[in-house]
């Protein structure tokens, strides 16, 4: 998957940052409740001692007079901000400006909170809320005060907006600070992307890079760039045995040809030693074919970028390797199709295209039984030409897909018929050269190997066989 | 009798090389180093030289290209153990004609040796005549007999190089490499398979046969049928 189109929230920096976000915002939020809270509760004492100070000076009054006492305070209230009401013992209003004491308040000389507010005729914008307290005096009346709890309920509001613009000038910047801190990572991580893509292409040679910082990432890649050094010292070790092999056996074995090259002519077929010779000399000439074929897939492994690459007419190079091998096919009685579609010109280089070709249509004869059918196919598909080899022989097994472009790699099919079992290897070294794919498959009726000529896409191996299943099958199903 | 420079480092190689030249009827001279090739190359008169790409005191690339700088045109054949694309080109741009790659089939190397010397003969008739056979270069048309063959593309150019090295053996590679014009190898029997063909085509029921399979090496198509015996 590309970074460049990776969801932002799924970076790791991002996630933390939100994680951080929210524990500060829950941490804000209890703290300015806890704040809220103890702030309430102090001026609910300061309003309640307000109120028991005011009792007591009007449970002091004289009973006469506190009528007009009531009446007096009431009158200096203009704002409704203290209410006090004097009722006999049935309850009905004496004085004041309560025209009635409401049901929840009970009648204990204890101060309470009304959230339904206190009934004042005199207040046209309803019940606020308030706390209140009534008590009985000696006389049997009542005498209820109140005062509302529009100081305490503004400073909450005042506590809350607060918050509000705290959260928001923390999360906005953080936000922001987190988008920027999250490219820092994002951008080194899309620079080891671009470095492990030759890499996967298998250029071993190649390294990922590491900064001066010496931070994770720089760690990571460290631990990456030792492993990949260790490979690649494997690989050349493995290659370089093969190799070797091949270099230092070859000399012998050409000695060993010379010598039965010249047995063979000194015995001009006429001894019964000749047929024995004939057949040394043909045996000899297979392995001096395979440590050819050998050296030939080390030779395309090493060459990398050398190749002679140019503008290619593809369909000349089918029309060739057609040509080259009709023949044979018709020897084999196998009806050969070609079948090209108009197809743009490619980078490649044509002798390799004809060898890798000649290759795949080389074995689609020899492995399809005398009889069968073979077709050779060009078109374009979504994403440039593709080149398909049909036959109706057995094929090759799914689980021997990958690694039939090994070495020498040789499935249980192809045992009885002669070849160096490199055939694929080259094939797949020059696919790689090219950075082009192949994908061996099913047909209709028998096998199929597809040769995308154009390069890879990302994620996918250049001369490994791919599994493009749902392409293969719509072009099948269009043809 | 042809004479023949070996220029070759590794001694036994080189005692294939002057071994195969000499059953083959050439005077063959080894010299082991760059230098003193390219100084006797230059003072006495060869008709080929053999050539190893590298040699101590002076590279093969080079001793090729001196010599064609001194304009001394021998046919060189170019003997390597580096087998990439780039160097044959490289040996072929340098001047030499023809590039053998380690390990070799010394009867390979005569047949490359014997068509090289055959190509120092002037090419530019219109026609060629082997035999009964004959090629029309121009028009394009091959006869045998009088009687008009029906020749594809590929199996007249097969023919022309037989017309043009007759009485030479060709080895497979040599006719895949000329023919068609790659240096790979293609395997099993598929030169085998165009060579029956053309067979068939031109030594038709009642025809001497004029292509001769030379045991183990590759094919040859004879001058003189009458003097053969197939």
């Amino acid at each position: 998957m590309s970074l460049l189109h990776t969801n932002a929230w799924r970076s790791t920096t991002s996630r933390l940052i939100l994680i951080y976000g929210v524990l500060f915002a829950v941490w804000g939020l209890i703290l300015v409740a806890v704040i809220q809270w103890e702030t309430n509760r102090y001026l609910n004492g300061v309003i309640d001692q307000m109120l028991v100070q005011r009792m007591h000076y009007l449970a002091a009054t004289d009973a006469p007079r506190l009528p007009a006492t009531v009446d007096a305070a009431s009158k200096i209230d203009p704002h409704g901000i203290m209410s006090v009401g004097l009722f006999d013992s049935a309850g009905h209003v004496l004085a004041g400006n309560v025209d009635r004491i409401p049901a929840e308040l009970h009648v204990d000389g204890r101060a309470h909170l009304l959230n339904g507010g206190m009934p004042r005729p005199d207040r046209v914008e309803g019940s606020i809320r308030v706390r209140a307290m009534a008590m009985t005096l000696p006389s049997g009346q009542i005498l209820v005060l109140a005062k509302d709890t529009s100081t305490i309920d503004g400073l909450g509001a005042i506590t809350r907006r607060a918050l509000l613009w705290g959260i928001s000038l923390t999360i906005i910047p953080g936000l922001l600070g987190g988008f920027l801190l999250r490219r820092g990572p994002a951008q080194r991580i899309r620079e080891l992307q671009l470095a492990t893509e030759p890499i996967r292409q298998g250029d071993l040679t190649k390294r990922l890079p590491v900064s001066r910082r010496g931070d994770e990432l720089d760690l990571l890649a460290g631990i990456v760039n030792t492993m990949l050094g260790e490979i690649e010292r494997l690989m050349n070790e493995v290659k370089g045995v093969c190799d070797n092999i091949a270099h230092d056996l070859r000399t012998p074995l050409t000695r060993l040809r010379a010598r039965l090259y010249r047995t063979q002519q000194q015995l001009l077929g006429q001894q019964p030693e000749a047929a024995l010779v004939d057949a040394c000399m043909v045996d000899i000439d297979a392995v001096l074919a395979r440590f050819r074929a050998l050296l030939r897939v080390s030779e395309l492994e090493d060459r990398h970028r050398s190749a002679c690459f140019a503008e290619v007419d593809l369909a000349r190079v089918l029309r060739e390797v057609h040509e080259f091998y009709a023949p044979v096919a018709e020897d084999r009685e196998q009806p050969f199709d070609l079948d090209i579609q108009p197809l743009p010109p490619v980078r490649a280089d044509a002798h390799l295209l004809f060898e890798a070709l000649a290759n795949l249509v080389g074995n689609a004869i020899k492995f399809t039984p005398i009889g069968g059918s073979v077709q050779l196919r060009a078109s374009m598909d979504r994403d440039g030409p593709r080149i398909d080899i049909l036959d109706s022989g057995p094929g090759i097994p799914a689980d021997e897909r990958d690694a039939v472009t090994r070495r020498f790699y040789r499935g249980d099919n192809s045992r009885t018929t002669p070849g160096s079992g490199v055939g694929l290897s080259i094939v797949s070294a020059i696919v790689r050269l090219h950075g082009y794919a192949l994908d061996i498959g099913d047909a209709a009726n028998g096998a199929r190997i597809t040769l995308y000529c154009y390069p890879v896409k990302p994620g996918e191996v250049p001369g490994t066989c791919l599994a493009r299943t749902v392409s293969v099958a719509r072009h099948e199903a269009t043809t | 009798m042809p004479r023949v420079l070996v220029i070759e480092d590794d001694e036994v190689t080189a005692g294939e090389i002057v071994a195969e030249l000499s059953v083959h009827g050439m005077l063959a001279e080894w010299v082991s180093d760059g230098r003193v090739g390219l100084a006797r190359a230059s003072t006495e008169n060869y008709d080929l030289i053999t050539l190893d790409r590298m040699l101590p005191g002076m590279d093969g690339i080079d001793v090729v290209a001196a010599l064609r700088q001194q304009q001394i045109d021998t046919p060189v054949l170019m003997i390597s153990a580096l087998s990439e694309v780039d160097e044959r080109v490289r040996g072929l741009r340098a001047g030499g004609d023809d590039y053998l790659t380690k390990p070799f089939a010394p009867d390979e190397m005569a047949a490359r040796v014997e068509v090289l010397l055959r190509r120092r003969q002037p090419q530019a008739e219109p026609r060629l005549r082997v035999a009964d056979l004959e090629l029309d270069l121009v028009r394009h048309t091959a006869h045998r007999k009088g009687q008009l063959l029906n020749l594809l593309p590929t199996e007249f150019r097969l023919l022309e190089f037989m017309m043009r090295n007759s009485g030479q053996v060709l080895t497979r590679t040599m006719i895949f490499e000329t023919v068609w014009g790659f240096h790979f190898d293609p395997g099993t029997n598929i030169i085998d398979v165009h060579i029956g063909r053309l067979r068939r085509k031109i030594d038709g029921t009642g025809q001497v046969p004029l292509i001769r399979t030379v045991r183990g090496t590759g094919y040859m198509l004879v001058s003189a049928p009458q003097s053969v015996s197939v």
